[in-house]
């Protein structure tokens, strides 16, 4: 054939072949949806009360003989989902156990998928103030997402679904649908249980936030009624914001669900059994203990690795991997960070007292990467990632990261997002350098590195002076925001805490907040004198201005200057440049350019040799050091030992007498090429 | 095959007979950028210049520092730094289409074109290239748009499968489709950059037409010989950077320059072996062959010269005696 047919038929041949492969799933049907089973029968070792209420007693899930938490509430779910309409109808028994010590009148419940509608908080504020995932410039069908509940029951005091009332605690917004109270007809006493049985339909958007669908595949986050936690004193259940996610309380968590045939699934806590059934669809019934929440996924085409164990301090854990078909050649870079990392926290904060852990590398393009739910994570990838972008590492590592800092420490994240998020991206600073190098955690390739705290640090820059760490997740100013300070900021905070009280005293400090939080709520000042207590030291000074405050650190090398005491007796001419004896007058001038205060080490070498340090308290704007040596200044380095990682400007740190211009060269020359080459790559096409 | 290896062999020839083109076209692209990276290189010595910290990127490439650089306040905007260099990239592009004619003045020579007989063949054709430049960037402009906008809309199909290759795959062969699209155009606009110098065409569009046509009936020969030069260009690319990034030491900055000046270089020459090809097959194929009728000798006679002198009309009068 002439070659110009070939050109022609080119393109023509390429969006044939391209149509012809993209092969839709086949419709798949559906399960029947049949009416909510609201009374299945509860797990084996469950005592029934004499109210119909129940108390769950389970360690199946635990590698403990005894509960691990208080175990407040028990969900038993029976779900049908529905693949091609991306909806779960399903039956929800919640036995609570009030143990807040007094009476409770009514029960407010958050309904996650209800932030998923146009009017909701949730989006507004993802319009505003940023989204990782949709810009909502125009809203589409496939963004909806709904969880209503069709029938509201409370044992013993009937069908309450009447009295069900939409609540808005944060925003007043009333076409807000995330929460919704109910109240009682008789109190609840202190120590009793209550259940409630709720029938809810949940329609997922394609996938927003961690939930959702995308093509055939599914995750099944926040899908279900969930009572809000009764905290400090009252009940806390906040409205689903954009910048928010969880908080709930521990129990045990019985689910079946019942899915398409064809359907490979994972979920939270371990599988009790699967049953085929006659209509092509299958019920997998799953249980938890000692979790506050319950996730699961559905895609036909994962690939699965099942036959890694870890053996942890309290008995052996099952690493369940879920991979892409077109990431499996990846699957094993996943279960090794997976492993290290699980041997990294036991070792420095304490056990992993869970019996699997299940790692979901999620749909690709999909807004599901990046997630944690209690045993039950998702990575992110994609089919080309060489070895030195460490970007499943990361992500893998900060997920299960989480099981520690959320998942067992389970603090509010409405609130005090930076007590998991912050804490947690420290921890990964630590792990990621110990595994894969300070400086190449995050990428390695042709030369070219970056280390984790370093990403932590710049992540903080960008929006250093904008929140507090301590400010409510749906209060900062934007995304970025959240992002910088909640992440970066508190990552760098503690980083630089580790040079204050020492980096042993910090992992102690960590590990003994861990053991001594691990399923509760504790709140911030639970943290920050746990780390007073284990140091001995009040840090206050410290705590105020970086986690209360919005204060910024920049110190500078202002200026270095030097010249012979005796330069008045010196003539044209005879320099003293090499002159051995000459005594130098030398000035080494620091400056505070922001408001945060706190001491700093600085070193000041001599062209003789010499070395000191100095300590500068950095109270007031400048300081001055002043020698009389047999030799010239010729250089000043704030932070010589690189302990402080939030000042902002790492540049001004150091001033060198002589000007070094081989870096800024080495700079010059990339930017040349870069502009040549584009020059002449305009040239080639153009002329 | 064998007229393709002519075809290359004929433009490497000419091309490498005159190498001092890409010599001089090296020196006028490095001479820009540098003068278009004024901005950038003044803003990043007054940060690195007295900082230790610099060496992050002297002793290695820490990224990190790079990226602290750009944000900081001393740095100004980014686009302070890219317009210049955008500005002179462009300025390089004009001053390329200015001196193209020369050198297919000089490639198409039997001897070695003197300086004024190549600026003279830019002066002559400078507003020949420019017409020529507009019709191209229309034609090339909205062929690629319309090729890039199908290829968004298959990429936006293939992302819709289960098949996750299929996205990427869908991207590189588009991509691969629009590079033939397109160079198969650039070979038309060369062939008609051939035809108004070495024609010394003045109707632009007959050169097009000529060009287009000529593309058309020979388009595996020219095709071919164009995508061996491109794929030469990649691997001087790849090479290049490699031995860059295996052979010089990080805080070697003299042996940066010399690698990424040498790359950048040896980058011109399959351009100027496109060039040298073009004017290989406008000689060889459409240089329009002029009649001649053979010439018969004639012997020459008294009579013959008597009647090629034509008697005057006028009778010459005799001359009038002298007077003494």
């Amino acid at each position: 054939m002439k070659m110009r047919w070939i050109i022609v038929f080119l393109p023509v041949v390429t969006v044939v072949a391209i149509s012809l492969a993209v092969k839709e799933y086949a419709a798949r049907a559906s399960a029947p949806q049949t009416a909510p089973d609201v009374s299945a029968p509860l797990a084996a070792g469950v005592t029934p009360l004499s109210n119909g209420a129940a108390i769950p007693d389970t360690t199946l899930a635990i590698n403990s003989s005894t509960p691990m938490s208080q175990r407040i509430v028990h969900y038993e779910i029976d779900a049908h989902y529905d693949a091609t309409k991306h909806t779960v109808d399903a039956s929800e028994t919640l036995t609570y156990h009030n143990l807040t010590g007094q009476a409770l009148d009514h029960f407010p419940f958050h309904l996650y998928q209800n932030a998923f509608q146009p009017k909701a908080t949730w989006v507004r504020e993802a319009k505003v103030m940023g989204s990782r995932d949709t810009a909502y410039e125009k809203w589409e069908d496939k963004e909806y997402g709904s969880e209503d509940i069709k029938t509201f029951e409370v044992v013993g005091q009937g069908d309450l679904t009447s009295r069900l009332q939409y609540i808005q605690p944060d925003d007043g917004n009333r076409d807000d649908k995330t929460v919704v109270d109910v109240k009682l007809l008789k109190a609840i006493a202190p120590g009793e249980y209550v259940q409630f049985k709720i029938a809810f339909r949940t329609v997922f958007p394609e996938t927003e936030a961690r939930s959702g669908w995308k093509r055939d595949f599914v995750l099944g986050g926040q899908w279900f009624p969930k009572v809000g936690v009764f905290w400090h004193g009252a009940w806390n259940c906040h409205q689903y914001h954009a910048m928010t996610e969880f908080f709930a309380d521990f129990g045990v968590y019985d689910v079946k669900l019942t899915v398409p045939q064809f359907e490979v699934m994972g979920a939270s806590g371990i599988k009790v059994s699967e049953v085929s059934n006659s209509d092509s669809t299958k019920t997998l019934t799953y249980h938890g203990d000692d979790i506050h929440d319950f996730a699961w996924t559905a895609s036909p085409r994962y690939k699965v690795k099942e036959d890694g164990v870890y053996q942890g301090q309290m008995g052996p854990v099952q690493m369940r991997i879920l991979m892409q078909p077109a990431h499996w050649s990846q699957v094993e870079r996943h279960e090794k960070i997976l492993r290290e990392s699980l041997e990294r926290f036991e070792s420095w904060y304490g056990p992993y007292p869970y019996k699997t852990i299940t790692l979901v590398d999620p749909e690709p393009d999909s807004a599901a990467g990046g997630m944690e739910y209690p045993t039950f994570i998702t990575g992110d990838s994609s089919w080309f990632m060489p070895e030195g972008v460490r970007l499943p590492e990361l992500v893998v590592e900060h997920e299960f990261g989480h099981q520690y800092w959320y998942g067992m420490v389970a603090t509010n994240e409405f609130e005090d997002a930076w007590l998991d998020e912050g804490i947690n991206s420290y921890s990964e600073v630590k792990v990621l350098d110990s595994i894969l190098g300070r400086n190449t955690s995050m990428l390695n390739i042709a030369g070219i590195n970056l280390g984790e705290r370093e990403g932590q640090r710049l992540s903080y820059i960008s929006a250093a002076d904008l929140d507090p760490i301590a400010e409510k997740a749906y209060d900062y100013y934007s995304g970025n925001s959240y992002g910088g300070i909640t992440y970066g900021k508190t990552a760098s905070v503690l980083l630089t805490l580790e040079g204050i009280i020492g980096e042993d005293t910090m992992a102690k400090a960590m590990h003994v907040y861990f053991m001594k939080y691990r399923f509760t709520h504790p709140d911030k000042e639970d943290f920050l004198k746990t780390i007073e207590e284990v140091s001995g030291k009040n840090l206050r000074w410290y705590f105020n201005q970086a986690i209360y405050g919005t204060q910024v650190m920049d110190y500078k090398v202002l200026r270095i200057e030097s010249f012979p005491v005796n330069w008045y007796e010196e003539k044209k001419g005879s320099a003293h440049k090499n002159d051995k004896n000459t005594i130098y007058r030398s000035y080494v001038w620091l400056q505070r350019k922001e408001d945060f205060v706190m001491p700093a080490e600085v070193e000041i070498k001599f062209d003789n040799g010499e070395a000191v340090r100095e300590h500068w308290d950095g109270v007031s704007r400048w300081t001055k050091f002043t020698y009389e040596k047999r030799g010239k200044v010729v250089s000043a380095e704030l932070d010589p030992d690189h302990k402080i990682q939030i000042d902002r400007n790492d540049f001004n740190n150091s001033y060198t007498d002589e000007p070094n211009p081989k870096p800024a060269r080495k700079i010059e020359n990339y930017w040349m090429f870069l502009s040549q080459m584009v020059a002449q790559a305009l040239a080639w096409w153009a002329v | 095959m064998a007229e393709k290896q002519g075809l290359l062999s004929n433009g490497w020839s000419r091309m490498a007979h005159n190498k001092r083109y890409i010599f001089w076209f090296y020196v006028l692209n490095v001479t820009l950028a540098w003068l278009g990276a004024g901005a950038f290189n003044d803003a990043v010595h007054s940060i690195f210049d007295h900082s230790m910290r610099a060496d992050y990127l002297l002793h290695g490439f820490r990224m990190a520092a790079l990226i602290e650089m750009f944000a900081r306040s001393e740095f100004g905007n980014i686009m302070a730094s890219v317009a210049p260099a955008v500005h002179f990239a462009f300025l390089f592009l004009l001053l390329t289409a200015l001196f193209v004619p020369g050198v297919l003045q000089g490639y198409a020579a039997t001897y070695r074109l003197s300086r004024e007989e190549f600026f003279r063949a830019c002066g002559r054709n400078l507003w020949r290239f420019i017409r020529l430049l507009i019709v191209a960037g229309i034609i090339m402009g909205a062929v690629a748009g319309a090729l890039f906008g199908l290829r968004g809309v298959l990429a936006k199909k293939a992302a819709e499968s289960t098949n996750e290759l299929l996205l990427p795959e869908a991207r590189f062969a588009g991509l691969l489709v629009i590079f033939l699209v397109m160079t198969m155009l650039r070979i038309w606009f060369d062939l008609a950059q051939g035809d108004v110098v070495l024609s010394d065409q003045r109707a632009v569009r007959k050169s097009i037409a000529a060009g287009f046509r000529h593309t058309w009936r020979n388009l595996g020969r020219l095709l071919g010989s164009y995508v061996i030069t491109t794929i030469v260009a990649v691997i001087i690319l790849v090479a290049g950077i490699s031995l860059w990034i295996k052979l010089v030491p990080p805080a070697s900055v003299l042996g940066a320059v010399l690698v990424s000046q040498l790359t950048l270089l040896f980058l011109l020459i399959p351009r100027f072996w496109q060039r040298g090809i073009a004017v290989s097959y406008y000689l060889g194929n459409m240089v329009e062959a002029i009649a001649v009728e053979p010439i018969t000798p004639v012997p020459i006679t008294p009579a013959a010269v008597s009647e090629a002198i034509p008697t005057p009309e006028i009778p010459i009068p005799p001359p009038e005696p002298l007077e003494s």
